[in-house]
């Protein structure tokens, strides 16, 4: 085994109401790529942030080529050549890539900034990672989230770091921006580079990694090389049981009536021509690229987008729909594909956000009653496995995939018959995604039309009746359940010939 | 018996755990230290001793100090749980009172519950115009309100002074009367804004937790977006709120104005910056969605005993300022810290228990 780059030994992390990190220790050999693994709330962000010196842990040593190392801040670690690139991605939007990369050491003569410098370091530093084509001019809110990425990792590398941390990098990227950056990461390694790499997703960590770390609940579970593992073993090591592999039951009847019909549906620059026909009993799979128009399509459904023109039919009824208002009235939910951001209300309670839509019809004259309140939100969310005590806590301190079962049931209890669901299971662990899965299955099963937004294809093939997909605004064609392969639905997206 | 200790010991779990166990605690503690300190007079007439601070007297003229920013207070909070700020309460107080005391004096005499019922619905009414233009133009101007109550408030304050010509306007005697009655309690004893404030505080406290407009207050401050999302007229609970938060700047001049018997356009000038304090010293957070009525009301009555103990001390009263400003923020970081040190005990000890018990959705 190589030398250790970087090793933790027994740390300990407390956040109010729970234990984060219990006594995980870990060796991470020098250059190597190391994938730390776990289900949402397993503390692996939590244990890369505080190698960054974002946190401080409760308990516990660190040591930095076998030499004990001890971060108050981000600075700290920095200096001992340890960067991380954050899935939340921490810039200051308002500036200039340059003044971003430089922000540590702005170059300055005489208390003033030296611009053409500044410009030049950047360009040094992003040209050393191979981004040449980034104008360091441009403000760092109006690039891509990939662009934001290679900025990162640009300041990384250009600090001089040794050992990079990458939080869940690709969470927001499209298929060809990962690649990219797999590509990179190769690179880096070859230089030297050693790099933690923190992930749920199967196919990188196997792609990228040399050894895995697998923490469950806060727990080291087990670390091994990637070659002496498989899927299958870390995926019962992330959730501690086997997950089965699953056919949907709403395939089982044919589609009934339309519910949703979509016709010439526009909006200026986000999508054009639209039509499509959505049936009570199935799920129609809605793919394309970041930026097809696909979430855009779903809002203006719902009632968000003022500038929509076209018709579209509910139950075979034309309805005009002005606001999420009067979309809820006939029965359409949104589960958007932010929760955090336009799903939930972090401070509330989960209960609180349950109810949020449903609450005039749980009271009268404005007085809410609590007991019609606890009994509708525990109605909805059993279905769910949403336990009563996770009811009462704030939508905050609950994992991922808690937090989305929150806007689901919310849904449920509003009783709609129409979901468009946008990117239901992004940042979802493993367990949860599959019973979100179960979930949309039974919904649809149970006669609701289901319109599936996911960037996972394996997600839209597996649960999919049929699937749409969108290019640049438009529909590019549609696939049967039948002839849909992964491979036929990326030359759609991406406008090859198929 | 057994029972009954349960039952109290309860209670006090409740308080304790309650969000304004730690601002009680500062209140109480003050007022311990401010008892004994300072100490006690004979009565000239009884010749029993009195503490000079934990009298009848002293402590009802605190709240009576204290009722006008703290009923304003409860509609800082509720803005402020929505995200917004009012800066234009003082000024609206100015010019409900002045209005008020110019349609009085207009009418002439009239019956005693008549002229009460005219003067209360006049401020009501002055404030709910005053409520419904500040939100009218948050709303349809899409200016941070901030800037539009900093502009209503030199407007409201330049009408009042315009209208009244800048006199100080008697109040007829029946408004007086009410506002000082004794309800019982011995004379010299005025306990009418002390009631008023506990009223307006509790009803506060009701909407805010019991009612779903209440409930969509807090999710709008919480998350704008995501209220729109699920289908709330984010609109027009920010309308309500500038209204409600105007209304309790009219009721506070109605009692105002009826307690010292005339209105000037000069009226609880400055009054905003109290409110505002009330409420954060209280707890609400600026940032919008977190924040109680009753903390508020603490927080107001923290504001009136830290005045209170500058006089009860005998301390220099041109130091009063400096030690209210330095109070403010260190009640708030105490406040902070003290939630954050809780949460943390909390965490550690009950880190397990609470992880056993979160939402494991598995079987």
């Amino acid at each position: 085994m190589s030398a250790s780059a970087l090793s933790c030994q027994g740390i300990t992390k407390y956040f109010p109401g729970v234990v984060a990190l219990d006594a995980v220790t870990m060796h991470v050999g020098a250059g190597t790529v190391h994938a730390i693994c776990g289900e949402n709330g397993a503390g692996k962000s939590t244990l890369g942030r505080i190698l960054a010196g974002i946190h401080q842990p409760d308990a516990g040593e660190m040591f930095v080529d076998d030499r004990a190392a001890r971060f108050a801040s981000p600075r700290d670690a920095l200096a001992a050549g340890i960067a991380m690139v954050h899935q939340e991605l921490a810039f200051c939007d308002n500036l200039t890539v340059a003044e971003n990369l430089c922000l540590g050491a702005l170059p300055s003569r005489r208390g003033f900034l030296r611009r053409d410098e500044m410009r030049r370091r950047a360009t040094e530093m992003l040209s050393a990672i191979g981004a040449v084509s980034l104008d360091p001019r441009r403000l760092i809110g109006s690039l891509s989230v990939a662009e934001q990425q290679l900025v990162q990792i640009a300041a990384a590398v250009g600090s001089g770091a040794r050992i990079i941390i990458f939080d869940e990098p690709t969470s927001s990227l499209g298929s060809v921006e990962s690649t990219r950056l797999f590509a990179l990461i190769a690179d880096l390694r070859a230089r030297g580079v050693t790099m933690l790499y923190v992930s749920h997703r199967m196919a990188e960590i196997f792609e990228l990694s040399d050894a895995i770390t697998v923490l469950r609940d806060g727990r080291h579970v087990r670390t091994c090389a990637t070659h002496d593992t498989d899927e299958q073993r870390v995926v019962h090591d992330m959730i501690g049981r086997s997950v089965e592999q699953y056919f949907p039951a709403h395939l089982a009847a044919a589609p009934g009536e339309a519910v949703l019909e979509v016709r010439r549906l526009s909006s200026p620059g986000r999508f054009h021509d639209v039509a499509f026909t959505l049936r009570r009993g199935e799920v129609l799979g809605l793919a394309g690229l970041v930026g097809a128009g696909r979430s855009e399509i779903a809002q203006a459904i719902f009632g968000l987008d003022p500038r929509a023109i076209g018709s579209i039919s509910v139950r075979g009824e034309p309805v005009r729909i002005g606001t999420p208002r009067e979309a809820m009235r006939l029965g359409i939910a949104l589960v958007p594909e932010d929760r955090k951001r336009q799903g939930l209300v972090l401070a509330m309670r989960g209960r609180e956000n349950v109810s949020l839509p449903t609450l005039p019809a749980l009271s009268r004259w404005s007085w809410i009653d609590r007991q019609r309140e606890r009994a509708s939100v525990l109605e909805h969310t059993g279905s769910l496995r949403l336990s009563e005590s996770a009811m009462e806590l704030p939508a905050f301190a609950l994992s991922g995939g808690n937090q989305q079962k929150l806007v689901m049931a919310r849904w449920l209890a509003a009783h709609s018959d129409v979901l468009l669901l946008d990117e239901p299971t992004r940042g979802v662990d493993v367990g949860a995604k599959a019973e979100l899965h179960a979930w949309i299955d039974r919904e649809a099963a149970s006669g609701k039309g289901v319109l599936l937004i996911s960037s996972e294809l394996p997600e839209l093939l597996s649960l999919s009746t049929r699937i749409i997909v969108l290019r640049d605004g438009r529909v590019a064609g549609e696939l049967a359940r039948a002839g849909a392969t992964q491979e036929r639905l990326v030359r759609l997206m991406a406008g090859l010939a198929a | 018996m057994s029972t009954e200790r349960a039952r109290s010991a309860r209670a006090v779990r409740a308080i304790v755990h309650s969000p304004q166990a730690g601002l009680l605690l500062v209140l109480i503690g003050l007022g311990v230290v401010l008892s004994i300190a300072a100490g006690s007079h004979a009565d000239p007439i009884t010749g029993a001793r009195t503490n000079n601070f934990l009298n009848a007297h002293t402590l009802i003229q605190m709240a009576t100090d204290a009722s006008g920013f703290a009923i304003m207070g409860v509609g800082a909070t509720i803005v402020i749980i929505s995200g917004g700020i009012d800066l234009s309460v003082g000024a609206v107080y100015a010019l409900a009172g002045v209005v008020m005391a110019m349609l009085l004096r207009a009418v002439g005499p009239l019956d005693p519950a008549l002229t009460v019922l005219l003067g209360l619905g006049t401020c009501l009414a002055v404030s709910l115009v005053c409520g419904l233009a500040n939100g009218a133009m948050v709303i349809g101007l899409g200016v941070h309100p901030f800037i539009i109550t900093l502009g209503t408030m030199w407007m409201l304050r330049g009408l009042a002074f315009v209208a009244s010509r800048a006199e100080s306007i008697l109040v007829p005697g029946a408004l007086t009367g009410v506002a000082k009655s004794s309800l019982g309690l011995g004379a010299s004893l005025y306990p009418v804004p002390l009631v008023a404030m506990l009223a307006v505080t509790a009803l506060g406290s009701v909407y805010l937790t019991r009612t779903v407009m209440g409930r969509h207050i807090f999710a709008v401050g919480g998350n704008p977006e995501a209220s729109r999302f699920a289908g709330l007229r984010v609109s027009r609970v920010q309308l309500g709120v500038f209204v409600l938060s105007s209304l309790t700047a009219g009721i506070a001049a109605f009692l105002g104005a009826s307690f010292y018997g005339s209105a000037t356009s000069s009226d609880a000038n400055g009054y905003e910056l109290y409110v505002i304090a009330s409420a954060v010293v209280g707890g609400a957070s600026l940032s919008g969605g977190k924040g109680n009525a009753i903390s508020a009301l603490l927080g107001a009555l923290l504001i009136v005993m830290i005045r209170q103990a500058i006089r009860t001390l005998h301390l220099d009263q041109n130091y009063e300022w400096i030690i209210i400003g330095g109070a403010m923020i260190l009640a708030v970081v105490f406040d902070q810290r003290g939630t954050k040190w809780l949460t943390g005990r909390m965490a550690r000890g009950d880190g397990r228990a609470t992880r056993a018990a979160d939402p494991t959705t598995r079987p």
